[in-house]
């Protein structure tokens, strides 16, 4: 891996001594609601409270990218499980986490570092948890940068220092094992995070905290969060019911409304087959997981929701993070998708379903969707014992929590697709009553090739809206990373074996390429520092999803090391 | 102090099986742990035969007093284990290969409760030594395939 990092020069210099001069550079929350329209900064996990992964900014474009060149790296400290999460930028400086929720800011435009933080975490709490120790992702808001910890608090740093402004525990991960590791969500004085959950017997709160103080204003439990949802859980099942947000949703200002992706209930998988409305461990349609949920981000209150898989018996979760805003033919629609590989489309003053389209092709879980109602059509709950044909997709989804991208330009919605399948048997297993430090999972697994073909990974160019295909690029592995697209026409896909790809977002058309030697499964940004515009992307490799790489298609994978990670950060050649 | 516990027959057909709808997941653990003990048993015993002298070497003493569901190493493994030891431990998968494993007994045990940072966690504080020791029978019973 070659480091071609370049030293200080006079411009960047003089860039660098102005900005550090310079007052406070506050991100305050009017900022936040134009950041689709800013090409400079990146100042959310999904780049503007519309999730388009789109930045204006055009220096780079399809006609100079075969020009593009490291500028500057930089590596993080203890990267275990790789770096996951999407950086942030503003005026000038990019702000991004590591594992452990270290925290670095750097200056845009050389590297150098600004500040570094490395909260002290429960280390013998951290050592019993699955899905850790990585994190996904930082807020900015109010002078102060956010990030959540695998021990169950939410800190605030100040900008400019990087010094603790305060630090809240919010979940109680030494009774419940889970933590945050997903990005908050900054909206006006108040920020949103969600806890881990699915597999892991809880109640997956989302929080919302206030901004300043870090007092806690609301919590808001996905599952049983209402009396009518309590309803939905067979006997006492909702006390250890899953669910979680663990990615960061998005906001509407127009309806003040927090769109928010729920996990799965638990335990994953049941024996209870058909008869899961009155039997198995979680008896109902364990409401609110996997569901879509509209909240109040002053009170946390539920506005509206949709259950996009009613007793979820698959881990086909709804807490992928990302809502397209997008409007067309005078309605105003909001776009998710959701693990099992379908897109849903809703109406935003709502969360009413008004299209559902496939992406991945290998979908048996389903026979289909209603696109009108969003009703499952056809569903195949698994009882007790060995399924006779693989289920599809594969634990894995057919779609993972990393986000496509949506070009106003090309009005072209690019999204990953996951095409495998697994063997299942399903297994009763023992009630949990009480929330311990244990999965809650009731199957053996094995990941295999789908129907079609071998196991395989695709990025679709597609109408948002209707789904209608425009072109395909196929992978040999799904990328697990989130993609990039630019108003200079292009889209940036950083796959799994360490290749960055630059295409023409109109036609695929493969533009640039560039090797950084290790998978990636974090997400790329496009910023300006000093007046030039970089394309920033951390490499490392090591999410649970990467995890079945190995046994699927070996090499690179068996040797790629999982605990090692670098942030690269593109130029054009000067 | 004892070592495996002692072998019975096989447990009847239709013993731990699907029982009557909604109330019997809410039953209580004494209840659960009845139906498992006799499920669990046999296991036990084909790992005490494979491995006679597991127990010998194991470091860590056996636990002082074992409760019934603390032997039920197979619902075990599925519910927490083989999110990562796929097809129940018997293939590589997000976690590697356990059918067949040249690892010792000490080893096993060892990292089960200790966990490897960045790849498997610590269950030493979430199971007893029991359900260790049981999740290690599961383990030694496992057939593997590929010898």
């Amino acid at each position: 891996m070659a480091l071609r990092g370049k030293y200080l020069t006079g411009c960047a210099g003089l860039v660098l001594a102005a900005m550090m001069s310079s007052p406070a550079f506050a991100v305050d929350p009017s900022r936040l609601l134009s950041a689709d329209q800013n090409a400079n900064d990146w100042l959310t996990n999904h780049g503007s409270y519309k999730s388009y992964h789109y930045s204006p900014a055009d220096q780079i474009n399809a006609g100079n990218v075969k020009n593009l060149e490291v500028a500057w790296t930089h590596f993080p400290e203890r990267a275990t499980r790789g770096i996951q999460s999407t950086p942030l930028a503003a005026d000038g400086v990019l702000y991004y986490s590591g594992s452990y929720s270290r925290v670095y800011a750097l200056d845009g435009a050389t590297g150098k570092v600004v500040w570094s933080y490395a909260p002290e975490l429960d280390e013998e709490l951290v050592a019993k948890q699955t899905h850790s120790p990585y994190n996904r992702g930082l807020a900015l808001a109010n002078g102060n940068v956010y990030v959540g910890t695998v021990d169950g608090r939410l800190i605030a740093l100040d900008m400019k220092t990087g010094k603790p402004v305060w630090d809240t525990r919010l979940v109680d991960s030494k009774k419940l094992t889970v933590g945050f590791t997903g990005a908050p969500l900054a909206v006006k004085d108040t920020v949103i995070i969600g806890s881990q959950g699915g597999e892991w017997p809880g109640r997956g709160p989302i929080f919302g905290v206030d901004g300043k103080s870090g007092q806690k204003k609301w919590e808001f439990f996905t599952v049983a969060g209402t009396d009518e949802a309590k309803a939905t859980w067979g006997g006492e099942s909702w006390r250890t019911g899953g669910g979680g947000g663990w990615m960061a949703g998005a906001y509407d200002p127009e309806t003040n409304t927090v769109w928010w992706g729920t996990g799965n209930p638990a335990p994953l998988y049941d024996w209870a087959g058909a008869d899961w409305q009155k039997s198995g461990p979680r008896p109902g349609t364990n409401l609110y997981t996997t569901s879509v949920i509209g909240l109040d981000p002053d009170t946390g209150k539920l506005k509206f929701y949709h259950q996009e898989l009613p007793h979820d018996a698959w881990d086909f979760d709804s807490a992928v993070g990302e809502f397209l805003s997008i409007d067309r033919g005078g309605q105003k629609l909001m776009v998710h998708p959701n693990k099992g590989g379908f897109i849903f489309v809703y109406d935003r003053a709502n969360g009413k379903v008004q299209n559902v389209w496939q992406l991945t092709k290998n979908i048996n879980f389903v026979k289909g969707i209603d696109p009108k109602t969003g009703e499952l059509i056809g569903r195949r709950d698994l009882s007790l014992g060995k399924a006779d044909t693989p289920l599809c997709p594969a634990i894995a989804g057919g779609i993972s929590w990393n986000s496509g991208a949506y070009s106003p330009k090309t009005q072209l919605y690019y999204k990953i697709s996951q095409e495998w399948c697994m063997d299942i048997t399903v297994i009763r297993t023992t009630p949990i009553l009480e929330p311990m430090a244990q999965l809650n999972i009731g199957a053996d697994f094995k990941l295999v090739a789908p129907p079609d073909g071998p196991a395989r990974g695709r990025l679709d160019a597609r109408d948002p809206v209707t789904g209608a295909k425009k072109w395909e690029i196929n992978y040999k592995q799904p990328p697990l990373a989130s993609i990039l697209a630019t108003g200079g026409n292009l889209l940036f896909v950083p796959d799994s074996e360490g290749v960055v790809h630059a295409y023409n977002a109109e036609t695929g058309q493969e533009l640039w390429s560039h090797g950084n030697g290790m998978g990636h499964n974090a997400g790329i940004i496009s910023y300006m520092a000093g007046g030039k515009q970089y394309i920033a992307v951390p490499a490392g490799w090591g999410s649970l999803v990467s995890d079945e790489f190995a046994a699927l298609w070996g090499e690179p994978f068996k040797s790629m090391a999982k605990n090692t990670g670098a942030l690269f950060v593109f130029a054009l050649k000067q | 102090m004892g070592g495996p516990p002692p072998c019975l027959p096989p447990p009847q057909a239709g013993e731990g099986g699907e029982g009557p709808p909604a109330p019997v997941m809410w039953i209580s653990i004494l209840r659960t742990g009845a139906v498992l003990v006799t499920v669990a048993l046999p296991v036990a015993c084909v790992w005490a035969q494979q491995s006679p002298s597991a127990a010998a070497k194991t470091t860590a003493p056996p636990p002082a007093e074992a409760s019934p569901n603390d032997i039920d190493g197979p619902t075990l493994f599925a519910s927490v284990c083989g999110f990562c030891h796929q097809d129940g431990g018997r293939t590589e998968g997000k976690g590697p290969k356990l059918a067949g494993t040249k690892r010792s007994d000490d080893f096993i045990i060892a990292r089960i409760r200790n966990g490897k940072p960045g790849a498997m966690p610590a269950f030493g504080g979430a199971f007893s030594e029991g359900q260790i020791i049981a999740i290690l029978a599961y383990i030694r019973a496992l057939e593997d395939d590929a010898n």
